[in-house]
């Protein structure tokens, strides 16, 4: 073959001796008022990540207030008792900082960015928002219009719309798991400035919160800078609050999401499973990757590779909440979009590699590359402080010990194929996973039904 | 193998240094030492965009960067991505408008796997190129198009700007994904005649960066790379320069179903490169660049009459840079509404140019992103070959942050003056098909709960 003819080959090389590296283990301690601290050396990484976890779940939202954990967690970057609103956004900008805060099922989190040359301005400013917040009465609003304003546009979003029935299908109405995070236009409307404060006065304080910070902290008298700006921060003892438990109803069915005319179905296909305490999670991690991890997993292999029906469908486990005893619950879930006329052949080819796991299992094969990928790929993970703190900070808000995630890496390591196998195939049983397809109904529905996969219901956009 | 030059750090690099090499056939090297972490980073550019592509052919840059991942000589099937992660590594490809690039994140021992795989597709990718993956890569990239733009809404807005700001038959007129129709009619050999033309190694720059020992870095290069034959006879690309301005304003108004209206609009900028292109970034970043701009600052917190607005910059070497400007209006606000503002913004700014506490955030805000980039040893090695493949000298990569802070306040209102004008701009407005009703809207979800494929840029298309 003339191609081949001018190049000469060279056979696959071997690798070098792998270099010792291992996910780096933060000091803790408690500043004067009760705010816990992580921090972390990372040599060379001049913008220092911020993590702050405030004790504020959504569960803790008044009846009827959903979104107010929100609303509150974007307010803080809209004026304190130094700064108005403009001049806030101003001053962190001036920094070349970033901050960010969203409310979720185990909390509020607020994370700064800023170049390790200006940590104290970040951390003053950071500080500023958590202690003396203005919460004014025209920014409330505006947050609260412009929260409303962005609905549509969630609505509008395929995977977005998709994850809300499956939440809708997934929990007892009665559970918030069941409801929108940042709330319903119906909510969200309701709240105001004095909404906010009395969230914010009922579960934002230092003593149970926590700080992680993160970066090449060379020369950084991080105690001092961290008492004159967080220090400064005060409330009340908290108390540890109690999680409740959550349920599910995973019984095999399917919910179309009617859009006429779409080109493409939006799968999402789901249940719940236990948090990071149980003892399957790394089997369960490294099952889930050989599942459809990546392009050459099982999922992919087939609907992407060898059918064309998509450009990437993915398995994943990502915990909802958890508490100290393993009490909480993870969404296990596959995900992606399919075109519209391949619908039922794609879904048939899912259900197909999900029985053909279950029947075969993993072969050792599989299981080594993910191993090596998943354990090999934490250097280049964890490069930035961004990445550092985030981890630590997910730890502690779900009750970890900080050295999980260094150990879980151990663990991997040490999952046979047998065990990867039994912890997919239970995470992932046919016959137990609820299915929403965002898509053409009148295309769709009825390839569907001739899946045999669970009773098909066709519910509207909005 | 002539040795390059090392050089020593530069001030605002954040002593970083790179060295350049270049190999008998023409491939140019660049690396770039940091032991701090234990990765490489492997990163190849090919002088090869959506500009090169020419008419009824759209889209197959990208296409064919798909097909670098299908095999090569010695590489089977899906090999590039399972050997890469298999050895615990990243990697992916993506194709703008002016090049397309590979790379590789790899746990430092495993840096000489990723250079053969490389050189493999490089001098080899015929060997194993077929109708099948030829047929079903075509498929993958036409869900890609539809995922990513067609049923998403306003998701053709970019491809629309970009079809209205370069005229008929310039190269920027089409972007990187292409039309279904030209997807559909790419052939084999097609595929085929574009390599032959395009993936030579003297039409490539290769940069490594990280925990690396640049000798033995350079022997491998050369032993694996070295004895790919480099071939001439790509064609010179098309002509991409315009005048400066537009001289009129283009408009297109479209009625579809989308969640509100919204008003975008590409402004005709300054070449990626030049002093001004810096200076109109910062203009961009006072104008929209974050929560204390003045767009932001006036139709987000005192009018009220949006939800989002802000500008981002599309740098361009071979045709004028696009700035790109993106509102979406708040309840009921109509786009006239908007757009007098906007326009009274604009002009307030070209008339008074930045504030020295403008230029501060905005400058700060543009050094914070450059660190950002720098900070990990792929952005680093991404940026070392953009400025040796565009501008002929990756040392400039180490410099870029310093040069937006040379930038003066006058420059920058210069720029705006000369272009941020209304007849110096393509507008988009969307108008949703029926008045939306919020009346029974709900249930929203957060975006982590989205599909995890990852996506690239606006400009970009990746494969994995």
């Amino acid at each position: 073959m003339t191609e081949l003819a001018p190049m000469e080959f060279h056979p696959q090389p071997q690798p070098g001796a792998a270099k010792p590296w291992a996910f780096p283990a933060p000091e803790r301690g408690t500043l004067d008022n009760g705010l816990t601290v992580l921090h972390c050396h990372r040599p060379g990484q001049q913008v220092v990540a911020v993590e702050v976890l405030l004790d504020a779940p959504l569960d803790t939202e008044p009846a009827g207030l959903d979104g107010v954990a929100t609303i509150m967690a974007r307010a803080f970057s809209e004026g304190t008792d130094q700064h108005s609103a403009e001049e806030f956004a101003a001053e962190l900008e001036r920094a070349g900082a970033t901050l960010d805060a969203h409310a979720d099922h185990p909390g509020v989190r607020i994370s700064l960015e800023v170049p390790v040359s200006r940590l104290g301005k970040g951390l003053g400013l950071l500080a500023d928002a958590l202690r003396a917040p203005a919460f004014a009465e025209s920014e409330v609003e505006r947050l609260v219009r412009n929260r409303l304003d962005e609905i549509p546009h969630e609505l509008a979003s395929p995977a977005r719309r998709a994850a809300k029935e499956l939440s809708r299908e997934l929990f007892p109405a009665t559970s918030r798991m069941s409801r929108p995070r940042q709330g319903t236009e119906e909510t969200v409307e309701k709240i105001d400035a004095a909404a906010v404060r009395a969230f914010y006065d009922r579960h934002v304080r230092p003593a149970t919160a926590t700080a992680v910070v993160v970066g090449d902290l060379t020369g950084v008298d991080l105690e001092a800078l961290l008492g004159e700006t967080l220090g400064a921060w005060t409330g009340t003892p908290g108390e540890p609050r109690p999680v409740p438990a959550v349920t599910a109803d995973d019984t095999g069915r399917v919910v179309i999401v009617d859009r006429p005319g779409a080109v493409q179905t939006q799968l999402l296909i789901g249940r719940t499973g236990p948090d990071r305490h149980d003892r399957v999670w790394p089997a369960q991690v490294l099952g889930t990757y050989c599942l459809g991890g990546t392009l050459t997993s099982r999922l992919d292999r087939v609907l992407r590779e060898e059918k064309g029906y998509t450009y990437g469908v993915r398995a994943f486990g990502q915990v909802l909440r958890s508490g100290p005893e393993g009490e909480g619950a993870s969404m296990l879930a596959i995900s992606g979009s399919v075109d519209t006329p391949n619908t039922g052949p794609a879904l048939d080819d899912l259900w197909k590699v999900l029985r053909t796991l279950a029947a075969e299992g993993l072969t050792d094969a599989e299981r080594d590359v993910a191993v090596q990928n998943l354990v090999g790929v934490a250097p280049l993970k964890y490069e930035t402080a961004a990445a550092v703190a985030s981890t630590l900070a997910d730890q502690v808000e779900q009750h970890l010990p900080d050295d999980f995630q260094a150990t879980l890496y151990r663990q991997l390591a040490a999952t046979g194929t047998v065990e990867a196998t039994a912890a997919v195939v239970n995470a992932f049983p046919v016959d137990r996973l609820v299915t929403v397809l965002v898509g053409d109904a009148a295309q769709i529905k009825a390839p569907v039904e001739a899946l045999g996969i669970g009773e098909v219901t066709v519910v509207a956009a909005e | 193998m002539p040795m390059g030059h090392t050089t020593t750090a530069e001030a605002g690099s954040g002593g970083l240094t790179a060295t350049e090499h270049r190999l008998a056939n023409g491939l140019r090297v660049v690396l770039s030492e940091d032991h701090l972490t234990p990765v490489a980073a492997v990163c190849l550019w090919y002088d090869v965009g959506s500009r090169h592509e020419v008419k009824g052919r759209t889209g197959l840059a990208h296409l064919f960067e798909h097909l670098m991942f299908q095999g090569s000589g010695q590489v089977k099937g899906n090999g590039h991505f399972e050997l890469v992660q298999g050895a615990g590594g990243s990697l992916n490809g993506t194709t703008s408008f002016e090049r397309t690039n590979y790379f590789e994140t790899m746990p430092a021992h495993q840096l000489e796997l990723a250079l053969w795989l490389e050189a493999d597709r490089m001098g080899s990718l015929l060997a194993a190129l077929d109708e099948e993956s030829m047929d079903n890569q075509r498929d993958v990239v036409k869900n890609e198009r539809r995922q990513r733009y067609d049923n998403v809404p306003y998701g053709t807005a970019f491809e629309k700007l970009t079809a209205l700001s370069y005229p008929e038959g310039h190269p920027y007129h089409h972007t990187p994904i292409g039309s279904m129709a030209d997807l559909d009619a790419a052939t084999l050999e097609d595929a085929r005649a574009f390599f032959r033309t395009y993936y030579a190694p003297n039409n490539a720059v290769l940069s490594v960066v990280g925990d690396i020992d640049p000798e033995q870095t350079l022997a491998w290069v050369e032993k694996y790379f070295g004895s790919i034959p480099s071939h001439d006879g790509k064609p010179a690309p098309r002509d991409g320069s315009l005048p400066e301005v537009v001289g009129e304003q283009k408009r297109e108004v479209l009625v579809e179903e989308v969640p509100a209206r919204a008003l975008m609009a590409a402004y005709r900028l300054p070449e990626d490169g030049t002093r001004a292109c810096d200076a109109a970034d910062l203009a961009l970043t006072v104008l929209g660049g974050g929560e204390s701009s003045r767009l932001y600052n006036r139709l987000v917190r005192r009018d009220r009459t949006a939800v989002a607005a802000g500008f981002g910059l599309l740098r361009l070497a071979g045709a004028p840079s696009m700035g790109w400007l993106d509102v979406k209006t708040s309840g009921d606000v109509e786009v006239p509404v908007i757009e007098a503002a906007i326009d009274e913004e604009l002009a307030r700014f070209a008339e008074q140019g930045p504030t020295p506490e403008e230029m501060e955030r905005a400058q700060a805000q543009l050094e914070r992103e450059w660190l950002d980039r720098l900070g990990t040893v792929a952005g680093r090695a991404d940026e070392l070959c953009r400025f040796a493949v565009l501008f002929g000298d990756p040392q400039l990569a180490l410099t870029a942050v310093k040069r937006v802070l040379e930038v003066t306040p006058e420059e920058v209102k210069e720029v705006a003056e000369a272009r941020l004008r209304p007849d110096n701009r393509a507008v988009l407005v969307y108008e949703p098909k029926s008045p939306e009703s919020v009346e029974d809207a709900q249930l929203p979800e957060d975006p982590e709960q989205e599909a995890t494929v990852e996506a690239g840029h606006k400009n970009e298309e990746t494969a994995k």
